[in-house]
């Protein structure tokens, strides 16, 4: 009985820790948007929906970011870390397009070849699935270690 | 597997934060680039060659050289046929350097005149295409480009010959003469010959003559052409109706004939 209420203590302790963990993070995450934001509007502000684009991707990140975080030591982080990679190269190729960033302004018109940029990062962020990857296998593989040591 | 899975979680980590520092790097050098046009200066040469030079300064005070610069200008007609190409090439402008580049637009008036009688007597518009570009921090290729018109005046601008007017000389001969007016609109000046030849309505030669002219650009021209024809019955009669040829003889280059009827 003593027992089992210390071990209720102890998951309400966790689960509090990871809220506060979590919430400090998401506010960390968006004041660095909140204060990249307005340095890179002016240069992004010429092309239509970038800005939004952005807004909208942070957005699911945090929420990502949060859900994984709630879910630690669980294999529901590692679902939410792939899921996480997996949006982010997705958000990557999708907004890569044709590689170039085009934009015009009266009679001129800007074209910048974004196309070695987004190979490197792209590659980056594959590479960042595969650790997430890897670290769902390697909780699985350490949980079936640790039941068949508790068994007889 | 923790050891390899750490591994690769640094590795990524220092690629990002690489990445991001040359994104980041390149990003506060763009306002460290200076970019200035001097005063074009414009040159005709005597075979007709207006060579428009354009001097453009660059300070890279960025952190990054740029790379394969190029600067192209194409003219081109209102079909978008391509006149001429001209192109500037730098292959690096290294970083703390000033540089000064001459980029030269040439457009050969003989080579437009030659392209036909819009370009001898009607004033037009010609297109001009600049493509500027860059590989910036040897990531990010940029060209910028833009389009506007160029005024091309006419040298022969409004080119018109009058009803001509008789004059009895003798009793052998009749003068014709016929007033001739036109315009200089071109960036340069007109110093040649218009050769006029008179065509009766049965296409036979009553007379031609040859007019020395000189017309600065810009300005008009206004002068009278005579013909002398040998009178009999029948020849004043046939001169009443008939066409004349010119042919254009203005050193850079010869144009005719241009049929122009009269009567």
């Amino acid at each position: 009985m003593v027992e089992q209420k210390k071990k209720s203590k102890n998951l309400v302790k966790d689960v509090s820790f990871r809220v506060a963990k979590v919430t400090v993070k998401a506010i960390l995450v968006y004041l660095i948007y909140f204060l990249l934001a307005p340095m890179i509007a002016p240069l992004f502000g010429l092309i239509p929906g970038f800005m939004e684009s952005i807004e909208a991707f942070v957005a699911v990140y945090i929420v990502l970011m949060i859900l994984s975080d709630l879910a630690a030591k669980t294999v529901f982080q590692y679902f939410f870390n792939t899921a996480r990679a997996l949006f982010f190269t997705g958000y990557l190729l999708l907004s890569m397009g044709d590689g170039a960033l085009c934009t015009s302004y009266e009679n001129f018109s800007l074209t910048v070849n974004l196309t070695l940029f987004y190979t490197i990062a792209v590659t980056l962020s594959v590479l960042g699935f595969a650790r997430t990857v890897l670290q769902a296998i390697n909780f699985m593989h350490q949980k079936a270690e640790f039941s068949s040591n508790l068994q007889p | 597997m923790n050891v390899p899975i750490r591994m690769l979680g640094i590795a990524t980590s220092i690629f990002w934060i690489m990445l991001i520092a040359v994104v980041a790097l390149a990003a506060y050098s763009v306002k460290d680039l200076n970019f200035d046009f001097g005063e074009p200066q414009l040159k005709v040469a005597t075979d007709g060659e207006l060579t428009l030079s354009l001097p453009l300064y660059i300070n890279n005070r960025g952190y990054h050289s740029l790379k394969e610069f190029h600067l192209s200008t194409v003219f081109s007609d209102m079909e978008g046929v391509e006149i001429s190409r001209d192109n500037t090439f730098v292959p690096v402008i290294a970083h703390g350097e000033n540089t000064t580049i001459l980029h030269n637009i040439t457009l050969s008036a003989v080579s437009l005149l030659e392209k036909g009688e819009q370009y001898m007597f009607n004033d037009n518009s010609l297109n001009i295409s600049v493509t500027a570009g860059l590989n910036f921090a040897e990531l990010f290729p940029a060209q910028i480009s833009t389009n506007f018109t160029f005024p091309w005046g006419a040298p022969f601008y409004n080119f018109a010959l009058g009803e001509p007017s008789y004059r009895q000389v003798d009793l052998t001969q009749v003068t014709i003469a016929v007033p001739m007016s036109f315009e200089n609109h071109a960036l340069f000046d007109i110093a040649g010959n218009i050769k006029i030849e008179l065509y009766d309505r049965a296409d036979s030669l009553l007379g031609e003559s040859q007019t020395p002219v000189y017309v600065s650009q810009h300005s008009a021209y206004e002068g009278e052409v005579e013909f002398n024809v040998p009178l009999s019955s029948s020849s004043f009669s046939r001169t009443q109706n008939g066409y004349f040829n010119v042919y254009f003889d203005i050193g850079l280059l010869e144009y005719g004939p241009l049929v122009i009827a009269y009567g």
